[in-house]
């Protein structure tokens, strides 16, 4: 994770900006390929996320901030690098209408808010403005609203603390 | 309760549980690959540096290659090995197989145990009556490594009841494939499918196996069958097991039901780009291939090499097929060996290659150029995973396969069938 998403992710329950548009049953293979798995470097790992989809859609990824997919985003393996790799684009939530649930389970423990709010998905047309608030459990896509049921408190508390690691480290620190 | 609200509520330490809630339970058995261990054991090293609290409990397998074929990958397997002896994790170094089918055979899973896996196909070990479930790196690194626990939503249970006898030719990886056309994939994300009813009662020990297996291809989070005399029997065949106090759900506790019966089934090719896309085996017949593989997750069993000798018994592989031979594990290796089976199909044509995953990523083996097509055994199909993004990967039953591999093209089974009874040739005596 760069310092500034960290930084971002720590701080507030907002993140947004323009977001990239894509349907239904993405899988990992083509969010990051096998053969660059070797890397835990989310910079590294950007440069070939969305690779297979070829370079116009990854110029429009980095210059995103939000990923608005369809049902059952992030299906396949359970590479964990299929979180990174998106953190290391710049991009700070993913709203689904669903999601696999291993990607969903790396995503918060990698720090990257990621939403189920299928009206939000509807709405929103690539590049259009969107807005997380993983605190409220609001969605907006150009102004307008959406709303989502709002996470568990332990999962929000971990996306707070900017994943996994962070929050059982500062858990840790808090006991002593 | 449920079996999988059970297991994660004796795991977590409290009295009940139910689907939606967020356990943090205490886990059992942490797998990983030789690619995972090496993600995983480098945040652990940069990010937690704390002692493994039950290195007894993590088991590495390496098999994704049985042998390194570039410096890179030569690195990465001295680390590996390294991380782990230091720690005093169980370690299966190259050659041993499948690391599921490594983790079954060494005893590691057992009923009512929960188990995790940086592998999305983890879940299989409910096979066993275990809940399995895969996670990423920082999930291993942060909470199981060093506190064996982690979290868990609890997941709603669907009971997939399955009912029929199988027409000869089908198979059960048949109706694994079919299945996860049938639920869609997708069609089952973050759910626990509890496979029974009469069919499912009837299988073997590996052919069960298949049917958890392609739970994360529907999305769902665990694959679930109750322990039984057929599960007990198999666990006192191993060597050594860990000692476990199996689970079993409340009767009649079913909030939902999907019912199959499976009688009229043909032989299911899963076609690109993806597992879900999924035919009639004479739908896709007349293909050519050049590549034909038994191996994988999916493939690479003593039954899938019985199926290949007795299908290439009837008919001659075609010359311009590769058949590759991968068995999934060294007992399965052994056991052809002492049936005979190698040297059988190493006369007939075929290729056998170490104990590993196989073509599983064309870590090791298994690059395809544009415009070939391969027809395996293995747990996915997308395109680009093996080589050229131009190739193309079908996924079938190890009898459809070998078929295949006899006439160079996608074959349907039942031509060579005739009528016969294969099931008396798959079950030779269970490994």
């Amino acid at each position: 994770m760069t310092a500034d998403t960290h930084a971002a992710a720590t701080r507030s329950r907002r993140a947004g900006g323009p977001c990239i548009t894509f349907g239904d049953d993405v899988n990992t293979d083509v969010i990051i390929p096998g053969r660059y798995l070797v890397s835990i470097d989310p910079v590294e790992l950007a440069a070939h996320a969305f690779e297979p989809l070829g370079e116009e859609v990854q110029r429009r990824l980095l210059s995103a901030k939000v990923v608005v997919a369809g049902r059952n985003f992030g299906c396949g393996s359970a590479r964990e690098q299929a979180a990174t790799a998106l953190l290391g684009a710049g991009i700070e939530a993913v709203v689904a209408r669903s999601f696999a649930r291993v990607f969903f389970r790396n995503a918060i423990n990698t720090g990257l808010v990621a939403v189920e709010c299928p009206d939000a998905v509807a709405a929103a047309r690539d590049g259009d403005a969107v807005s997380v608030d993983h605190g409220s459990g609001e969605v907006t896509v150009e102004g307008r609203r959406y709303e989502f049921a709002p996470y568990p408190p332990t999962l929000s508390a971990i996306l707070d603390a900017g994943g996994l690691l962070p929050y059982l480290a500062g858990a840790e620190g808090a006991q002593r | 309760m449920k079996m999988v609200e059970k297991i994660l509520a004796r795991a977590g330490g409290r009295d009940r549980v139910s689907p939606g809630e967020i356990v943090v339970a205490e886990v059992d058995g942490l797998v990983m690959h030789d690619l995972s261990a090496y993600l995983t054991s480098r945040v652990y090293e940069e990010r937690v540096g704390l002692p493994v609290r039950h290195p007894d409990r993590v088991t590495v397998v390496f098999d994704h290659t049985f042998a390194p074929a570039t410096e890179a990958t030569a690195d990465v397997l001295v680390h590996d090995r390294a991380w782990a002896r230091r720690h005093g994790l169980n370690l299966y170094d190259c050659g041993h197989g499948n690391i599921h089918h490594v983790v079954t055979h060494g005893g590691h899973a057992v009923p009512g145990s929960v188990i995790v896996g940086s592998d999305s196909h983890t879940p299989v070990y409910g096979a066993l009556g275990a809940f399995a479930t895969g996670i990423g790196n920082d999930s291993h690194a942060g909470m199981v490594l060093p506190y064996s626990k982690a979290w868990f939503r609890v997941p709603e249970t669907v009971h997939v009841k399955i009912d029929g006898k199988l027409r000869p030719g089908t198979t059960v990886r048949d109706v694994a494939l079919w299945l996860v056309g049938e639920i869609g994939e997708g069609g089952a994300v973050y759910k626990a499918l509890q496979f029974e009813g009469a069919f499912v009662e009837t299988l073997t020990f590996w052919d069960r196996w298949l049917l958890p297996l392609i739970t994360i291809d529907v999305g769902a989070k665990c694959g679930l069958i109750e322990p039984d005399e057929v599960t007990e029997r198999f666990l006192a065949s191993l060597p050594a097991h860990r000692a476990y106090q199996p689970v079993y759900g409340d009767p009649g506790d079913v909030s939902e039901c999907w019912s199959y019966d499976v009688s009229e089934l043909a032989p299911q090719v899963a076609c690109p780009p993806t597992v879900g896309n999924v035919h009639a085996v004479d739908e896709v017949a007349g293909l050519e291939i050049t590549w034909a593989e038994l191996g994988g997750h999916g493939g690479g069993r003593i039954e899938d090499l019985r199926l290949a000798a007795w299908v290439l018994r009837r008919a001659p592989k075609h010359p311009d097929v590769r058949f590759n031979l991968v068995p999934s594990s060294r007992q399965v290796f052994a056991q052809a060996l002492k049936e005979g089976l190698v040297a059988e199909l190493h006369d007939a044509g075929a290729t056998f290659f170490p104990p590993s995953t196989g073509s599983n990523q064309a870590v090791n083996m298994g690059a395809l150029s544009a415009g070939e097509r391969m027809i395996s055994t293995h747990a996915r199909n997308f395109p680009g995973r093996n080589g050229s993004s131009k190739a193309e990967m079908y996924l079938g039953s190890a009898l459809t396969v070998a078929a295949s591999a006899t006439r160079g093209r996608i074959t349907d089974p039942r031509e060579l069938v005739a009528g016969e009874e294969l099931a008396t040739v798959a079950a030779g005596g269970e490994l």
